[in-house]
């Protein structure tokens, strides 16, 4: 009995996983998937079954292709502008040991500050009246007036970038800076003996070493990216009009403002599916990178 | 040392400084805002008060909004659902990689969660909690939390667990230790930094989440702090002083533990960010 149990330990060990799952993904998806072809609300589930009529709709639902188009742009050009700078910085700074480990733990808050009060922390920064960005630009004589930066068309996405900019750019450069110093020493030493210029080494040895690394970095960042929603609900609600409006942001007002989950449950399933397309992409992708880079 | 070496180092020096200056200015914007004159925050952005010093923004943050009891269920639940994510994800993890349970499948199905934006499964999960009864409670919180950050104990833990020995099991085996006596003596005590900064990030996670809290709790008993807080934003105009300082007093406390842990938390991030 006792040598049973010990043999089927392993399998006793993962149930609170397997629970876990049922729980959290596998009956919620089913819930999605088969709430997806009713017209359910929230206070009446299941109701009607409409066979693909949400689906129908989804497709041809201008705002929701805008704010998938939304969620890609605003992952991509964070991630991209984020891995970049925070590269640059661990490179940057990688010389100085005593300085680098007292960045490296500041570094830690941004990431770390809870998104709700990122938000409020920006939401002040921009603010016309009480805020430091207009203060500032109208001291130093950059603009002439006020801006409401959350309020305009043109200025409202990248504000919300800027944010997501100043929250992420730390966690990409401890990464960098942790692959930088994961870095063999020989080849460098042997470049120096050479004399090769910094600019050398930089371009013939750090960037080739490190690029798999950094990709992998980003492509961590960008799946991180897809999911944003506090940011935007938080900064502008999705305005002005539609302009902020996100993936997320658009579900959560169909199922939670509007009340209609079979639809919302339709466009959570495409929504879920592209993003499936896009992370295995991207796990391929980092696979392929780790392998280069051992 | 040749003066190149040293002008890269002053150029270094120079970003660095620039760095930490850009990443603290909005924190010291709003630590500097919470004890502005209210008349002052509303008609100057300059980052330090003019007019002097003021706790009244303090004192109304806590006085108009129970800012103490959002805290109060934030670290109940934070506390709460780290400590179960944490029994579920240890032995998960160790048997996942030790014995390759569940084969490929669990543990792409687990990350594969991970991936997934937590908005896909809002509806369903509102459904559950409401069919348990367990809707505006923090237990429906708790148990929300807890699985939503198993995918994240599990990534962080990975490379802990793959870097032990496995000689050392082998000979607690011989010695007759059970598979899970293993795992607690043995394996256990091996992984504990790795498990502290977990618990540590799984921590933070819950006390940061928006997303389930805003549909799970509505009323003010189980409300959590990022909750209690956001409304702040729309509801009667701009309170900049007191959200300054309501916000304020969530950040500290997480503040305070990343900096107990930052030697830990930058070692665990540089592992699991790069590897795994």
């Amino acid at each position: 009995m006792k040598n049973k149990l010990e043999q089927i330990s392993p399998r006793i060990m993962a149930i609170p996983a397997w629970v876990f799952l049922i729980f959290f993904s596998i009956v919620p998806l089913i819930y999605v998937v088969s709430s997806s072809l009713t017209n359910s609300t929230l206070a009446q589930p299941f109701k009607d079954f409409i066979w693909f009529n949400n689906y129908k709709q989804a497709i041809l639902d201008e705002n929701f292709g805008r704010s998938l188009l939304n969620t890609f742009l605003f992952a991509f050009v964070v991630t991209s502008l984020e891995t970049l700078l925070g590269f640059l910085l661990a490179y940057a700074v990688r010389g100085i040991r005593g300085l680098s480990t007292l960045l490296r733990s500041i570094a830690l808050l941004p990431m770390f500050t809870p998104p709700v009060a990122v938000s409020m922390i920006w939401k002040l920064i921009y603010d016309p009246n009480s805020g430091l960005m207009n203060h500032y630009l109208m001291q130093w004589g950059i603009t002439k007036g006020l801006i409401a930066f959350l309020g305009d068309s043109k200025l409202a996405f990248p504000s919300i970038m800027f944010a997501d900019i100043w929250q992420w750019t730390p966690f990409c450069f401890i990464l960098c800076y942790a692959a930088l110093q994961a870095l063999p020493k020989a080849p460098f030493e042997a470049a120096e003996v050479d004399g090769a210029s910094g600019w050398t080494v930089f371009k013939r040895l750090t960037l080739p070493l490190v690029l798999p690394q950094v990709i992998v970095v980003f492509l961590f960042k960008l799946l991180i990216s897809l999911k944003v929603f506090d940011l935007v609900y938080m900064l502008t609600f999705g305005g002005p009009g539609n302009i902020t409006q996100v993936a997320s942001f658009y579900i959560y007002r169909v199922a939670f403002k509007q009340f209609n989950t079979g639809y919302a449950a339709a466009l959570s399933f495409l929504m879920l599916l592209i993003i499936t397309i896009i992370a295995t992409l991207v796990i391929k992708g980092r696979e392929f990178f780790m392998r280069r880079s051992e | 040392m040749t003066s190149r070496n040293i002008v890269s180092k002053i150029i270094g020096l120079i970003i660095a400084i620039g760095f930490l200056t850009i990443i603290l200015l909005p924190i010291v914007f709003v630590a500097a805002t919470s004890l502005k004159i209210p008349l002052e925050i509303r008609t100057s952005g300059a980052i330090f008060p003019q007019g002097g010093i003021t706790f009244e923004n303090w004192v109304k943050a806590f006085r108009n909004v129970p800012l103490t009891k959002y805290l109060f269920n934030s670290t109940v639940v934070a506390i709460s659902s780290t400590l179960i994510t944490l029994l579920i994800a240890i032995p998960t993890i160790y048997t996942v990689v030790r014995f390759k349970t569940g084969g490929a499948v669990l543990p792409s199905l687990i990350l594969g969660t991970y991936v997934m934006p937590p908005i896909v499964v809002t509806v369903p999960i509102f459904a559950i909690v409401k069919t348990l009864e367990l809707q505006d409670k923090l237990v429906g919180l708790i148990l929300i939390h807890s699985m939503m950050n198993i995918p994240l104990a599990f990534w962080l833990l990975d490379s802990y667990i793959r870097n032990i020995p496995v000689e050392l099991e082998h000979a607690a085996w011989v010695d007759g230790y059970s598979k899970f006596d293993t795992l607690v003596k043995i394996v256990y005590p091996l992984i504990k930094p790795g498990v502290l900064s977990t618990g540590v990030v799984c921590l933070i996670m819950s006390w940061n989440e928006f997303l389930f809290a805003l549909i799970l709790t509505y009323s003010d008993a189980s409300k959590t702090f990022p909750i209690g807080i956001s409304q702040y934003i729309g509801e009667h105009g701009m309170q900049f002083g007191e959200m300054s300082a309501a916000a304020l007093a969530g950040i500290i406390p997480i503040y305070i533990l990343v900096f107990i842990f930052s030697k830990n938390l930058v070692e665990g991030l540089g592992r699991s960010g790069l590897k795994g």
